[in-house]
């Protein structure tokens, strides 16, 4: 890690420093996008917005592949930039995925296989109960869970991953015991939800949106600092704005939120990087982008650099304390 | 009718010329994708989405819904041909498909293939239009015992009668089993089975098995009776196909039986493949006389056909109404709504009225467009058959190793298409039943984690599956489908014997 | 050399119960119990993988049964067992197996395009008693139309190799 790393964070000085640097241009071949979700994910969403932006606005020239390897849990995606090394054609898209998967599966790519180009947006978490369920409020919810160990049943997406990781996380931080059921994506946990087979998730805003305006969920909080951007009522007379922060709601969770993130294979020219960098800001600036982020109902952050290395850090250093604390970073 | 003054206004927006060139162009690539094995419709609609992006998104979604449609169709040409299942829903159609069309009766099965396919969608449509809202709310009801009890009934329909040797049966039924659960584990996010080969970690496609055991394995079979196909080609004759449509009604009770399985399993997200495997099962249990299944029997082609369809349909209710999509294509569509600016949810019907109606209108016409279409295709294909077999088949093959090369991009893959090639052709050869295998990979994995979120939810209880009426009722009858054919059958036997003794 | 069934159905079950071993061995490093909380990991490839290879064996013995009933009617006068593979099958199948397997090594080696072409002109040539002209324009046009269709009507990127890269082609 250490050596790699602090080249990159000179790399990453140095560039800063001296923007007008020779103009880098990917060759002709295709660019390829490897995304590490399945068709129709959030991460696929977030590739192909970017990719329709780029060309649509004319940021860059190459035709564009995008590539979905989303086997296990997207470890296929990040595989593939590792066997692709040096390879400047191929983009990477994930989530905090990238540094967080090596901690819980033995996988056979470390962090150090990629580096990270800029993240995009942060995807906001926010705690859903059934709308004619008894918890008016995550207190009411951890209450219960606590009269109750382990029979309150959260759902999520997948194992050991965001959901679950949150879910452990609320647990460590209020002392309430939940039972947690793992499945196949955001959109089947919602209608797990709305079906009363589950009493609470923790999806993110546009995989519980569809359900919220039909009036079949309700919000109890949102795991960000300050409370999400000003909407138009979706359901009843309620916006994303009139949902509490957990922390003001009594949890004392500050912010969990997730990271979209871009990544090229490690051993790149640093022109490359900056290229991309470039390019990607252009897209973080530009209208279609912004259609995107309030569609999704995602926070824009353009974090690259110096900016995006200490928000790894920081996201890997308490996710890991999280695992740790569940046991789930194996030997 | 609420409904129906609907889908008048959604015929209004689905009939105009550029919706129908749209519709004709969607289904043609969909042909294409459909036949090549490997780029199905789930690849063949996400590749097409960058190009929605200058469209509205109903002309967007008709553009990717009627590709859907060319695709089914599609995939069962090669099925029928050249036993290579163009798509994994049409595997099932391999199994009297092919038998018939060896039998010099090619036009006949292609026609029943694609008019059973049509009313299918049909079927599918209809059920879309007149009970979209009851339909969402039905499945609403499904927790993850109820899809466990779906799958379980979709297991027992299929396996609960086979003619090869138990003991054969129980190998390739294990082998899939245990095929499916390579790769990472979603309910204990362990990776299993991989043996540290990176290749496996997102497991093995249950495409490129079939591109081997059925394409492959086909061939090798081909080439050691000579280097012939075994096919006979025949020219499409329009008097054939007129013919072939008059004998349809004959077929009406598998007909409606096979449409609601597929409508059943389009709404409980269960699938077409699965669908279709289940519907298959059902028609060769229902049926008493005649020549057995697998030799070329109508009602084999008519029902995996008619369900596969109904489903591929049906399946479209679950992702607008819910935002959960019952098969891997409808995964990919709901993609492009998002990215549209529309959000899949029980309001969409309301929000969006002429969204929603004017692509079930557009169902209706596409559907008809595609039959139309590729009955028209068809004398193409029957003239591939008779190119030298020293030509076609090395070509069959290259297209079999791109088409599992693309599945996932994967060197990887080619290696396998060729180990399950030679599997199929020692398990065709020795009485080896492949459709357990094929079923099992199917849906493996998906039972057993349905399984294992049931048990966590009752804390390692098995009563869970008779917890409600809904999940009961369909364990029950999944049951007595295992067990109700091996009874009558043994009575039947008895009774043979009676006399004798 | 011929193949007899009786050979042949000892392979296979040997190949299945090697699989069921397999899946029996990757288990175990899983956890195969039942925790609280349902069954773990390994339960599953644990009990079908013992299930696999009780059934190969059942097949394998059922095989020698088989077997020795067959060469005690043949002793007595009876057929012999029937061949699974006679000299000529095997010859054909060896030979397009062959072929089928230099196609994927050429592809590994070469990309597809390249792999194709060769491996179509040379059946063509070889197989079908095509002059060689003409058996190379088949496998050269077979691989454009894969290019056309793939790679610039669909956008998907096949499998390409370092002549591709030569000529410039992406």
């Amino acid at each position: 890690m250490t050596k790699l790393t602090t080249a990159l964070i000179a790399a990453t000085a140095v560039m800063a420093a001296a923007p007008a640097m020779a103009q880098w241009e990917p060759n002709n071949r295709p660019v390829e996008f490897v995304v590490a979700s399945g068709a129709g994910g959030g991460t696929d969403n977030f590739a192909r917005t970017i990719q329709s932006v780029l060309s649509r606005d004319g940021i860059m020239d190459q035709s564009i592949v995008v590539l979905n390897k989303g086997g296990g849990s997207g470890a296929e995606a990040f595989l593939y930039a590792k066997q692709n090394k040096g390879d400047a054609n191929k983009l990477i898209f994930g989530t905090n995925n990238v540094y967080l998967l090596p901690h819980v599966a033995k996988l056979a790519y470390t962090t150090d296989d990629l580096q990270p180009v800029a993240a995009l947006a942060l995807d906001e978490f926010l705690v859903w109960v059934k709308a004619d369920s008894p918890y008016e409020n995550i207190t009411d919810l951890i209450e219960a869970a606590k009269a109750e160990p382990g029979q309150i049943v959260f759902g999520g997406s997948q194992s050991k991953d965001t959901d679950e990781t949150l879910v452990a996380l609320i647990e460590q931080t209020s002392g309430a015991d939940f039972k947690y059921v793992p499945f196949n994506g955001g959109g089947e946990v919602g209608v797990q939800l709305a079906g009363g087979h589950v009493a609470a998730n923790v999806n993110n805003p546009n995989e519980n949106l569809g359900q919220w305006q039909a009036g079949a969920v309700r919000p109890l909080c949102v795991f960000a600092p300050e409370r999400m951007a000003e909407s138009e009522a979706i359901s009843g007379d309620m916006g994303w704005q009139d949902i509490p922060t957990c922390k003001e709601a009594g949890l004392d969770i500050e912010s969990y939120r997730m990271p979209r993130t871009v990544w090229v294979p490690a051993d790149l020219p640093e022109e490359a990087v900056a290229y991309y960098r470039d390019a990607l800001q252009k897209v973080s600036e530009s209208e279609g982008w912004k259609d995107y982020l309030t569609r999704t109902s995602q926070s824009g952050a353009f974090l690259a650099g110096d900016e995006l290395k200490a928000f790894i850090d920081e996201n890997e250093t308490s996710t890991v304390a999280v695992f740790k604390a569940e046991g789930w970073t194996g030997e | 009718m609420g409904n129906f003054d609907l889908l008048m206004h959604g015929f209004g927006i689905a009939i105009t010329p550029m919706h129908l060139m749209l519709m004709v162009a969607g289904v043609l690539m969909g042909l294409i994708v459909g036949v090549l094995p490997g780029l199905g419709a789930p690849n063949g609609v996400s590749l097409l989405i960058p190009l929605t992006f200058a469209l509205d998104p109903t002309s967007a979604i008709i553009l990717l819904s009627s590709m859907y449609w060319g695709a089914l169709f599609g995939g069962s040409t090669t099925s029928i041909l050249f036993n290579i299942p163009g798509e994994p829903s049409s595997v099932a159609t391999t199994f009297d498909g092919y038998p018939m069309a060896q039998k010099g009766e090619s036009t006949r099965a292609l026609t029943l293939a694609f008019m059973s396919a049509g009313i299918g969608a049909l079927l599918g449509i209809i059920v879309i239009t007149l009970l979209a809202g009851w339909a969402s709310n039905f499945a609403l009801k499904f927790g993850a015992p109820e899809y466990f009890a779906v799958y379980f009934l979709a297991f027992a329909a299929f396996i609960g009668m086979g003619s090869a040797s138990p003991a054969k049966t129980l190998v390739s039924l294990a082998t899939g089993l245990i095929l499916s659960t390579v790769g990472m584990d979603t309910v204990t996010g362990e990776v299993r089975l991989t043996f540290g080969y990176d290749e496996l970690l997102s497991g093995i496609s249950f495409l490129v098995v079939v591109i081997g055991l059925f394409g492959i394995g086909e061939l090798l079979s081909t080439v050691q009776e000579g280097l012939r196909f075994r096919g006979v080609s025949s020219r499409i004759d329009l008097r054939d196909v007129l013919r072939t449509i008059r004998e349809l009604p004959r077929y009406w009770a598998t007909t409606i039986r096979s449409g609601l399985i597929g409508i059943w399993m389009g709404i409980t997200p269960g699938g077409p493949t699965a669908a279709s495997f289940m519907s298959y099962g059902i028609a060769r249990q229902a049926s008493r006389k005649g020549q057995p299944f697998g030799t070329g029997r109508p009602e084999g082609i008519v029902a995996p056909e008619t369900a596969d369809h109904s489903a591929g349909t049906c399946a479209m209710l679950p992702m607008l109404a819910l935002g959960v999509p019952s098969s891997a294509t409808a995964a990919v569509m709901m993609g492009g709504l998002m990215i549209w600016g529309l959000t899949p949810g029980p309001m969409l019907f309301a929000t969006k009225p002429d969204f929603v109606w004017g692509l079930i209108a557009s169902m209706y016409i596409s559907n008809i467009v595609g039959v139309i279409l590729v009955l028209a295709t068809v004398p193409m294909f029957a003239a591939l058959l008779r190119i030298p077999f020293a030509i076609i088949g090395p070509m069959i093959v290259a297209i079999c190793f791109v088409g599992a090369y693309t599945v996932s991009n994967s060197t990887f893959d080619l290696w396998l298409v060729l180990v399950f090639g030679l599997v199929g052709y020692m398990f065709n050869r020795l009485d080896y039943p492949l459709a357990p295998l094929v079923l099992a990979m199917v849906l493996g994995h998906k039972a057993e984690n349905a399984f294992h979120q049931s048990m966590v939810l009752s804390d390692g209880s098995l009563g869970i599956f008779f917890s409600n009426t809904l999940v009961s009722s369909i364990m029950v009858l999944g049951l007595a489908l295992l067990i109700l054919p091996k009874m009558l059958q043994l009575g039947g036997r008895l009774r043979r014997k009676m006399p004798v003794e | 050399m011929a193949v007899t069934r009786f050979h042949a159905e000892i392979a296979t079950a040997i190949g299945t119960g090697a699989l069921g071993i397999a899946a029996v061995i990757g288990a175990t490093e899983l956890g195969l119990g039942w925790s609280e909380s349902g069954p773990q990991p390994g339960y599953f490839p644990f009990y079908v993988g013992l299930i696999l290879i009780a059934a190969s064996l059942w097949n394998l013995a059922s095989a020698f049964v088989k077997h020795r009933q067959a060469t005690l009617d043949a002793s007595n006068g009876a057929e012999a067992e029937e061949p699974f593979l006679d000299r000529e099958k095997v010859q054909r199948l060896g030979g397009f197996l062959g072929a089928m397997l230099a196609f994927v090594v050429a592809t590994l080696w070469l990309g597809i395009y390249i792999g194709a072409a060769g491996y179509i002109a040379y059946s063509a040539w070889r197989k079908g008693g095509y002059k060689l002209p003409l058996s190379l324009a088949i496998g050269l046009g077979f691989s454009v139309s894969l290019y056309v269709i793939f790679e610039v009507i669909f956008k998907i990127p096949l499998l390409k190799g370092p002549i591709e890269n030569m000529l410039g082609i992406y």
